[in-house]
């Protein structure tokens, strides 16, 4: 560190912060859900998962590999993959040879004999004076501690070096407790610096969405709604509710609405740190992909275009119509939420225009238009104060199309047009 | 001699080389309008299905809606019918004694000008919508190329209702139509299409059967009036 500080005098210094590094794996942990349900935590930096089980499901050792590298990628993390038949031995070979894959072939703990003797700390009980012990004699590789007699070796204290061993070739059972993903979802992200524009934080809760994601994956869940929180430091945080037509954990729709969302949004003051959480997981099966055409697809993409135009224009600027059982013909219409409209039955229904002015528009004079159809008379509404008592006609009307008009038959009277035909 | 003889035209496979006399050879699907002297003048025998189609009018009212119904008629079950910014209020009971579907339509109404272009182009883009019907006074021609770009990809067919006065400015949309009211009928101009340019107006007759006039009504409203005063007055 002297040294560094001596080349570069303006370096920053930091506190290594043992707790978020925790936090992290247990993060990478939670997320690694999404590719087997047989997680487990190997503090201080390590996972290990086991995949035997699920090898099929993603296609191979190399598919799987490549999902996890892309996840973590996702979640910011630089990570090294290795695997091995137990999961001492998967360690100590990420460590010292990453990218090795080793299945079990019989005696298979051969490779583990050019590994060097220093790895006998890492994750064992093998203490350091054990390893200088060891160094001190003359043993470089594991392959040089197999050579040697175990009587000898467990005479000298070291019965720690030979259940290591045991343990890395699988002759000694190496439970692990497996870890249970949290049942509720809040992860924060710490910005390395504050930050007022909306667009590097749209780039970080990526990596916040990508770990809901692997969550919702873990538990075959969705959700449909949930929360970024925006933290500012001393002013109280500002959250952002995003929500979902219906239960999902597609990552690149949930960064999709995320981004139509802080689009819009003003920052009051520098945010410092986010934060993710949801309740309500709702449980969700996969889905089989259908031989015959892609409703199911369609559906998708129709909802998606829903939330879409709802997170930028706001809910009521979206909406569906459906008619209602009224005689006057501004109230025979009520919104909907779109795709539940029922069409009624066709019955005998009287003409009605496509277009229907909100406003009825005061004629000055009809001399010039030419009545197709009508009258028909509409008289309802007296018990509720709007009253209305009207002739309603089809009318052409010069180089203009077709109107719906009515003449007022209550005082002060007069021609309106209601409508136009379409 | 016969190897001198230059091969005819017609017998040359389609799309290899286009004659100025008849329409350009369209690979992408085509919608049916539902009205077949309509068909004829269209290349591929409907509409586009991944392109801009511009129908200009001023009016509402002359049957522009009546023009798509055939084509909206066909919605599948899980495709949308967009309408954006539409310039009154779409009748619900109107639209389901045309046979529409309402569960199918949106109704989008963007706040402002550009939330418009946008929401359109969404729409469009999607694949989620059987077709996309927009209203748009003024639109730059970068928009109207990312409208139809949008249009291409998706294979979505989009129906911008644009003013008369659009006419003159240029488009990238390949079919634009000119729609002029006419008596029980809509007249229809081809301003541009692919292929030869059409000189003639067509003159499509409007499905709506009017109910008869009430033959005690009388012929004008002006002489209507006196008459329905003097119902009051008894009523009174």
């Amino acid at each position: 560190m002297a040294g560094a500080l001596a080349i570069a005098p303006d370096l920053q210094l930091k506190d290594r912060d043992r707790s978020a590094e925790h936090s992290t794996l247990i993060q990478l942990a939670t997320w690694a859900g999404c590719c087997t349900p047989c997680v487990s935590l190997d503090p201080p930096d390590a996972l290990a998962l086991e995949v035997s089980r699920c090898l099929r499901l993603f296609g191979g050792l190399g598919a799987l590999v490549d999902k996890l590298r892309c996840g973590a990628m996702r979640l910011g993390l630089d990570i090294r993959l290795a695997a091995a038949p137990t999961p001492l031995a998967a360690r100590w070979l990420a460590r010292v040879r990453p990218d090795t894959f080793i299945s079990a072939a019989p005696r298979w703990w051969r490779c583990l004999d050019h590994l060097p003797v220093g790895l006998l700390t890492e994750g064992t009980t093998v203490s350091q004076a054990t390893l200088e012990l060891l160094h001190g004699i003359g043993m470089r590789t594991l392959g040089d501690i197999a050579r040697l007699p175990r009587n000898g070796l467990a005479h000298r204290a070291a019965t720690s070096v030979l259940q290591a061993l045991e343990l890395a070739r699988g002759e000694r059972p190496d439970p692990r407790p497996w870890h249970v993903a949290p049942p509720r979802f809040d992860s924060r992200l710490a910005l390395p610096a504050p930050v007022s524009t909306t667009e590097p934080l749209l780039f970080a809760s990526r990596r916040l969405v990508a770990e809901l994601t692997g969550w919702l994956g873990a538990q075959h869940a969705g959700v449909d709604r949930y929360e970024l929180h925006l933290e500012h430091g001393d002013t109280p945080e500002s959250v952002l509710h995003i929500t979902t037509g219906q239960p999902g954990r597609d990552e690149e729709r949930f960064v999709m609405l995320l981004r139509e969302q802080l689009a819009l949004f003003k920052l009051r003051a520098p945010v410092e740190a986010l934060r993710l959480s949801a309740d309500t997981p709702v449980i969700r099966a996969g889905r089989t992909p259908d031989m015959f055409g892609d409703v199911e697809q369609a559906r998708d993409a129709a909802s998606l275009l829903l939330e879409r135009l709802r997170a930028r224009l706001g809910h009521d600027a979206v909406r569906g119509v459906r008619p209602w059982p009224e005689h006057r013909p501004e109230r025979a219409w009520r919104t909907a939420e779109p795709g539940t409209a029922r069409t009624p039955h066709p019955d005998k229904q009287p003409l009605r225009p496509v277009w229907l002015l909100v406003e009825p528009r005061p004629l000055a004079s009809v001399g010039s238009l030419t009545l197709l159809s009508g009258p028909e008379r509409i008289e309802s509404g007296w018990w509720d104060g709007a009253d209305v008592r009207r002739d309603y006609y089809v009318a052409r009307a010069p180089r203009a199309g077709r109107w719906w008009i009515f003449q007022r038959l209550d005082p002060p009277g007069g021609w309106y047009v209601h409508g136009y035909f379409g | 001699m016969n190897a001198a003889m230059p091969t005819p035209l017609a017998d040359l496979p389609p799309g290899l080389v286009w004659r100025a006399d008849s329409f350009a050879h369209v690979t992408e699907k085509t919608w049916p309008t539902g009205y077949a002297a309509l068909d004829a003048e269209l290349p591929g025998g409907g509409w586009p299905g991944g392109a801009i189609t511009e129908l200009l009018a001023d009016t509402p009212g002359i049957g522009s809606i009546e023009l798509l119904l055939p084509m909206l008629r066909r919605a599948p079950v899980e495709r949308w019918i967009a309408w954006v910014a539409p310039p009154c209020l779409p009748y619900a009971p109107a639209l389901a004694d045309a046979g529409l579907a309402l569960s199918q339509l949106i109704l989008i109404d963007p706040p402002q000008h550009s939330a418009l272009v946008w929401a359109t182009r969404q729409a469009t883009a999607s694949g989620a919508c059987h077709a996309v019907m927009a209203w748009v006074h003024k639109i730059d021609m970068a928009a109207l190329r990312r409208l139809q770009l949008a249009a291409e990809a998706s294979a979505t067919p989009l129906f911008l209702y644009r003013p008369l006065a659009a006419a003159s400015q240029p488009s990238p949309a390949c079919l634009r139509l000119q729609l002029t009211p006419e008596e029980n009928a809509i007249g229809i101009s081809i301003l541009k299409r692919r292929g030869p340019a059409s000189a003639r107006t067509l003159h499509l007759p409007l499905r709506k059967r009017y109910p008869a006039r009430n033959p005690h009504a009388l012929d004008s409203p002006d002489t209507a009036r006196p008459a329905l005063a003097s119902l009051h007055a008894r009523r009174g």
